[in-house]
């Protein structure tokens, strides 16, 4: 029985069309998380006691950084089930990730420039976090590069997905970097939940927004993946139907 | 209100950096919804050709 | 040419005895084109020969970017010449043979990347300290200089194998090769300036040069695995 649920999920049409039933679900839950996290962040937190209002750009910064980390985890995850399994949906999965992935490195990279300008007097640092966040970057345009050089889908798909993969080990770099070197960036307090250093007042808008924007992602995704899918199965009868309504 | 908005000082580096953050979230939506658009046109298309070819 | 890897996989040779073969068949074929050996070590010359004139000729000044100086250029110029890793191989089908030969594409890959850190790297690191020197670098220095760039130079070469083997099928790849690279090649920068920088003070280089020296370990381990991986993607 598990089995027939697998194998529907290598089946474009019906990924087609429960994606294409998932994404109002995603997209309104995600509508009500992000106001709701903003109410929250901007108007109910207190200022902090040392950085004032400041402080309130973690709501846009957190949440950008955890969907750069978060969005090419998957890409890179998708693209490999991909490359190994030979799984095309996935490869559609991972050439929907990069522009959002990148899109919100941007995102973090900047927000966390203006938040740092006034904490650490700079607006940027060539420390080890901001520095592999540009890669990540980079990383991230090199992807969407290779794939747009390659005329060929399928070549495009694998050519990228080695590339997807191998920049995976830049990920855990941004993670661990605030703790393996003296980093300008500071530590992690929300990840420590049995004695997290922040009040709930502050925290819960913050983990609002994150849960957020992580559903965000799943809206989005799902409609790029249904984009691919129609670029992808240029003959299949069933496409009529699906775009004729 | 006047205070909200100065956000204690730090007015010049909180609200670009909500603006730009809900932009890149706006942009994204539009992004992919005209995505989504466009590859239904294509293969709408696409069908019309094969349809006339047909007859 | 080629028929010494064809004869290794028919008469059921190793992996490391082709890997040799096709070692010593590069560096043979490189050296009876010497022209081309040439050019990237031309292009590191001029381009550091372009600092000095663009930022300021004292010595004391360059003295203080030297680090970032040659470690660009060194980069620029390794970019420069990936662009010989797998061209001619590609265009006149020995790769597609390497592919098809049987023998571990990973191992012969990993051998055309060493021929080509001989051809191209080893010369960067030995002129190096020269360019060092036109920068005002004290003598004492120019040991770690070749130490960090010999190191990584390695670990550039390996880097860029992977980017060269995914844009194998692309036309004019310079720029999308660098975007692929580059991103990757930054750790090897940031510590191989880091050791020039602690060289020219005078101080002890060793934890930057360790730390080459994993990008390098690293390198070898897994670059070669990625890059056959491209190679046969890209030749499909």
């Amino acid at each position: 029985m598990a089995w027939t649920w697998f194998h529907r999920l290598g089946s474009p049409p019906y990924i087609y069309g429960l994606a294409a039933r998932l994404t109002p679900w995603f997209a309104w839950s995600a509508a009500v998380l992000i106001i709701g996290g903003l109410y929250g962040g901007l108007v109910l937190a207190p200022p902090d006691y040392q950085q004032g209002d400041d402080f309130r750009i973690i709501y846009v910064h957190a949440p950008s950084a955890w969907m750069s980390l978060m969005v090419y985890s998957t890409m890179a995850i998708s693209a490999g089930v991909g490359l190994i399994w030979r799984i095309k949906i996935a490869h559609a999965v991972a050439a929907g990730c990069a522009p959002i992935g990148a899109s919100f490195t941007f995102a973090a990279l900047v927000t966390g420039s203006l938040w740092g300008e006034r904490m650490w007097g700079t607006y940027w640092e060539w420390d080890p976090r901001l520095t592999s966040e540009l890669i990540l970057l980079f990383l991230y345009l090199g992807y969407m590069g290779l794939r747009s050089a390659m005329d060929d889908t399928q070549r495009a798909d694998r050519a990228s997905a080695v590339l997807a993969v191998v920049g995976i080990v830049n990920v855990p770099i941004i993670h661990y970097s605030v703790l393996w070197w003296n980093s300008l960036h500071q530590a992690p307090s929300v990840m420590q939940l049995a004695k997290p250093t922040m009040p709930p007042s502050m925290l819960i808008p913050l983990l609002m927004m994150l849960f957020g924007f992580t559903v965000l992602f799943a809206a989005l995704l799902l409609v790029r993946l249904r984009a691919e899918i129609l670029n992808r199965e240029r003959a299949a009868s069933w496409i009529r139907e699906a775009v004729t309504q | 209100m006047s205070e909200f908005l100065n956000m204690g000082g730090y007015a010049a580096y909180v609200w670009p950096s909500y603006g730009l953050t809900l932009g890149v979230i706006v942009l994204n939506i539009v992004w992919a919804r005209r995505l989504l658009a466009k590859s239904r046109e294509d293969a709408r298309r696409r069908l019309a050709m094969r349809g006339e070819q047909q007859v | 040419m080629n028929t010494s890897v064809i004869e290794a996989s028919s008469t059921g040779t190793s992996a490391l005895e082709a890997a040799r073969l096709v070692l010593a068949r590069d560096i043979r074929l490189a050296l009876r084109k010497r022209g081309q050996l040439v050019q990237p070590l031309a292009f590191f010359a001029i381009v550091t020969t372009l600092f000095p004139l663009g930022i300021s000729p004292e010595l004391s000044r360059l003295r203080d970017v030297a680090p970032g100086v040659l470690w660009v250029a060194a980069l620029l110029s390794s970019l420069l010449a990936l662009e010989f890793l797998f061209r001619d191989d590609a265009q006149d089908g020995t790769l597609e043979q390497h592919v098809l030969s049987g023998q571990s594409l990973t191992w012969l890959l990993f051998a055309k990347t060493v021929a080509h850190w001989l051809l191209t790297g080893l010369p960067l690191a030995v002129m190096a300290p020269l360019a060092g020197l036109s920068l005002g670098v004290p003598a004492a220095a120019l040991s770690g200089i070749v130490a960090s760039v010999a190191i990584g130079s390695v670990a550039l070469s390996l880097i860029g194998s992977i980017g060269a083997a995914l844009t194998l099928g692309v036309k004019r790849s310079g720029a999308l090769l660098s975007l692929l690279t580059l991103p990757l090649s930054m750790p090897v920068l940031i510590f191989g300036a880091r050791a020039t920088e602690l060289a020219i003070k005078g101080a002890g280089f060793a934890p930057p040069l360790y730390l080459l020296g994993a990008l390098a370990v690293l390198g070898i381990t897994l670059a070669p695995l990625a890059a056959a991986a491209a190679v046969r993607i890209s030749l499909e």
